[in-house]
């Protein structure tokens, strides 16, 4: 028994030596010059996710360029090359979409400059490292939570649900691969229970608000049965309100009218109402882990040496329900932030 | 010799003498005033002021005069330039173009769409051209050897059609350019949107990609300590770009400075009713100016699109008060009957500079944004002090 606690003691020390080698070497040297290019910081997704970057990084003692191209690719390939110009050591972007991101990171690889892009991924994500979310999982995950609500209301009544997803801006991959785990649901359960979900009405956001607004109450009003509803973000379900309220279909689960309600992203709003009951289910990505997945892969891209490592790093994601909000709401980034306060600022 | 209001006014024969030679011991005396007058009046006064703004920038902000970051700021003049020429003619016809952005929209949309290698079917099958103009194999002339230069044809006839559409709106029904641009702003920014189903074009050839960022000339400052020079030491001198927005900017300057067409534009801008009245075919200029406006757009949505590798049904969006921001601080008049391309030239070249400068003070795009507004009115102010003062030393 004794005889074991060396071959463990030198193991414990070799791995810490290991993972002081990969994760401590860039923070020991010099500290680096990161620019950060991000577009406009609108949702609370991108307020945190910023947010955790940053600060994480000063306080590294790293010194942290920061850029905000006000959701114009073509300013924020400008304003990355001005960041080569000033000779940065590596490149975080938060792209508009997925197109202008695989330009960007081909001008940084052309200087050889590590660049990591954070959640919102190229289409090509054979450059770069990408750090995303599973997004299909993670909507699958939580569409399947009102899917099993809905078949349950089906059998009770009767009478065909009908689904509305709220659609991102299609150049945008996390939009693709949300809409994709939607249908992929939708489709799975109709094949197993025919019948049980009508056609779904598609509603385009192009990620804004105002265009959301404007689409959704269109769709509303022409359908104005709809039961079932999927947002491919969170920091839309203040727009879904204003439109469903008015209407009487603002309603709490357990009583009559409730819409059956899933989103994706964890923010604070969604964490709000799902505690409220107003709110069924959402998709989490689990931010303050792919914050530091994608700072910790830059940082040792750099100290090894590295100008063009190619990589995806994958954040599986989970759905915050009504079901397991009582033990599972503290992992998600969006309900620490409610319970800070965040709301009330 | 006696002058018309000499003779007019002989009072003037004796008072104009001590006049001026008042004014001329005033200036003997404050040599720096007259100094600032003499740089305030010159044509070349953006010009002094972007020098001399670059100069004190630099003081604290050095990465602003490191080689990189100047060969940047001039690739990112170009484009801005191309499509802030046009401005300036439909500015001196004192008119205005807030269409430029969605012509630049649907033509860089249109011209992807024609030549580029690949489209994804799941993505693009909402498009009302798919299964016409095209599939999954890519636009129409996807392979054929001369996609890019019939791709940039179809880009800028699109483009001349659309501003002639609206020189002839404007013309032809006596409608405000205001209202016509605008509205054809709202409807080719939809078409733009309707015909990719919001969607970005990405395969383009990689001979479309060169006019974006292709260089002629390159060079590297510097010791050559290893066999390799990293792509990133390496200085863009002559690139396409530059060819293309200077030699469009030579070709308009020629127009407006050594042609009767070039005059009869600011008799127009001066004034339409009496230049018409002179035998100025009003009609047929204004048309023509506002379809070389769109022609100019059409060559800046080449060189973005190029650059950014796609064609973007939403090119264009919020880069209208850069380009009219440019020409006016360049000298070009909002009333009309007043501007040149050399001042349009130093607009760009002070305008993409302050972005730097704002940029390198870390400054939230928020306050850049009310700084670049605030700059154009300052500008526009400027300009009518200028003006004021040329005129009173003109008349003295």
């Amino acid at each position: 028994m004794l005889n074991r606690f060396p071959k463990i003691g030198i193991s414990l020390v070799v791995a810490a030596m290991l993972a002081t080698m990969i994760f401590g070497a860039a923070a020991a040297q010099d500290p680096l010059k990161i620019c950060f290019g991000f577009q406009d910081l609108e949702t609370e997704f991108w307020v945190a996710g910023h947010k955790a970057i940053t600060e994480t990084l000063r306080a590294a003692g790293h010194e942290v360029l920061e850029y905000n191209a006000n959701e114009n690719p073509d300013r924020q390939l400008e304003q990355v090359r001005e960041c080569i110009a000033q000779g940065v050591d590596g490149i975080i972007i938060i792209p508009q979409d997925g197109d202008s991101a695989v330009t960007i990171i081909g001008e940084a690889q052309d200087a050889d400059i590590p660049i990591a892009v954070f959640n919102r991924p190229p289409n090509d994500r054979s450059k770069g490292i990408t750090v995303v979310a599973d997004n299909v999982s993670a909507t699958e995950q939580a569409v399947e939570f009102i899917a099993q609500k809905a078949l349950a209301k089906w059998e009770a009544t009767g009478v065909q649900i009908k689904p509305l997803i709220v659609v991102g801006a299609l150049q945008d991959t996390n939009a693709i691969g949300r809409r994709e785990g939607f249908f992929n649901v939708i489709n799975r359960y109709n094949e197993k229970y025919p019948g049980m979900f009508a056609d779904p009405i598609e509603v385009a956001s192009e990620w804004d608000a105002a265009t959301a607004l404007a689409n959704l109450e269109a769709a509303i009003t022409a359908n104005p049965d709809v039961d079932f509803l999927y947002t491919s973000s969170d920091f839309l379900f203040p727009t879904i309100r204003s439109v469903l309220e008015p209407r009487g279909k603002w309603v709490p689960m357990g009583q009559p009218g409730h819409v059956l309600m899933a989103g994706l992203d964890g923010d604070a709003t969604a964490c709000m109402l799902i505690e409220q009951g107003y709110v069924d289910a959402t998709g989490v990505q689990n931010l303050f882990y792919e914050a530091e997945l994608t700072m910790n892969r830059l940082l040792q891209a750099v100290a090894n040496g590295e100008t063009q490592p190619n990589e995806v790093l994958l954040d599986p994601g989970f759905a915050l329900t009504a079901g397991n909000f009582r033990w599972q709401d503290v992992d998600m980034w969006g309900c620490k932030l409610y319970y800070e306060g965040f709301l009330d600022q | 010799m006696s002058t018309l209001d000499d003779r007019l006014n002989p009072a003037a024969v004796r008072i104009m003498p001590v006049a001026k030679a008042e004014a001329a011991s005033r200036r003997a005396e404050r040599p720096l005033l007259a100094f600032l007058r003499r740089v305030l009046l010159s044509d070349y006064f953006i010009l002094y002021l972007t020098i001399f703004f670059f100069v004190v920038a630099s003081i604290f902000f050095p990465t602003l005069s490191a080689p990189g970051n100047i060969a940047n700021q001039l690739s990112n003049m170009w484009p801005l330039l191309a499509v802030a020429v046009g401005q300036t003619f439909v500015l001196i016809l004192g008119g205005i173009d807030l269409s430029v952005g969605s012509i630049m929209a649907v033509t860089s949309v249109v011209g992807a769409l024609f030549i580029t290698q690949t489209l994804d079917a799941p993505t693009f099958d909402k498009s009302p051209l798919w299964g016409t103009l095209i599939s999954d194999q890519g636009g129409i002339l996807a392979g054929s050897p001369n996609a890019t230069l019939i791709g940039v044809i179809v880009m800028l006839l699109l483009g001349t059609l659309i501003g002639l559409w609206n020189g002839f709106a404007i013309t032809r029904f006596r409608m405000a350019p205001f209202m016509v641009t605008l509205v054809s702003m709202i409807f080719f920014s939809a078409l733009a949107l309707w015909l990719t189903a919001s969607r970005n074009i990405s395969g383009l050839p990689e001979d479309f990609l060169v006019l974006g960022k292709g260089d002629i000339i390159s060079v590297y400052l510097g010791p050559k300590l290893t066999p390799d020079i990293a792509r990133r030491d390496i200085l863009p001198m002559v690139t396409y770009p530059f060819v293309i927005a200077v030699g469009l900017a030579v070709v308009a300057q020629f127009i407006l400075s050594r042609t009767v067409f070039g005059r009869q534009m600011f008799s127009i801008g001066t004034n339409r009713r009496a230049s018409e009245v002179s035998g100025v075919p009003s009609r047929r200029v204004m048309t023509l100016v506002y379809g070389f406006s769109g022609f100019c757009a059409a060559v800046s949505a080449v060189l973005y699109s190029a650059r950014l590798e796609i064609g973007r049904p939403s090119l264009g969006d919020g880069l209208l008060m850069d380009i009219i921001g440019a020409a006016v601080i360049g000298g070009t008049s909002l009333f009309g009957g007043k501007g040149s391309i050399r001042g349009t030239f130093f607009g760009v070249a002070f305008f993409v500079l302050l972005l730097n400068i704002l940029n390198a003070m870390r400054l939230s795009p928020f306050v850049i944004d009310a700084i670049k507004g605030l700059v154009i009115l300052v500008a526009a102010l400027l300009d009518i002090t200028r003006t004021r003062l040329i005129n009173r030393e003109q008349r003295s």
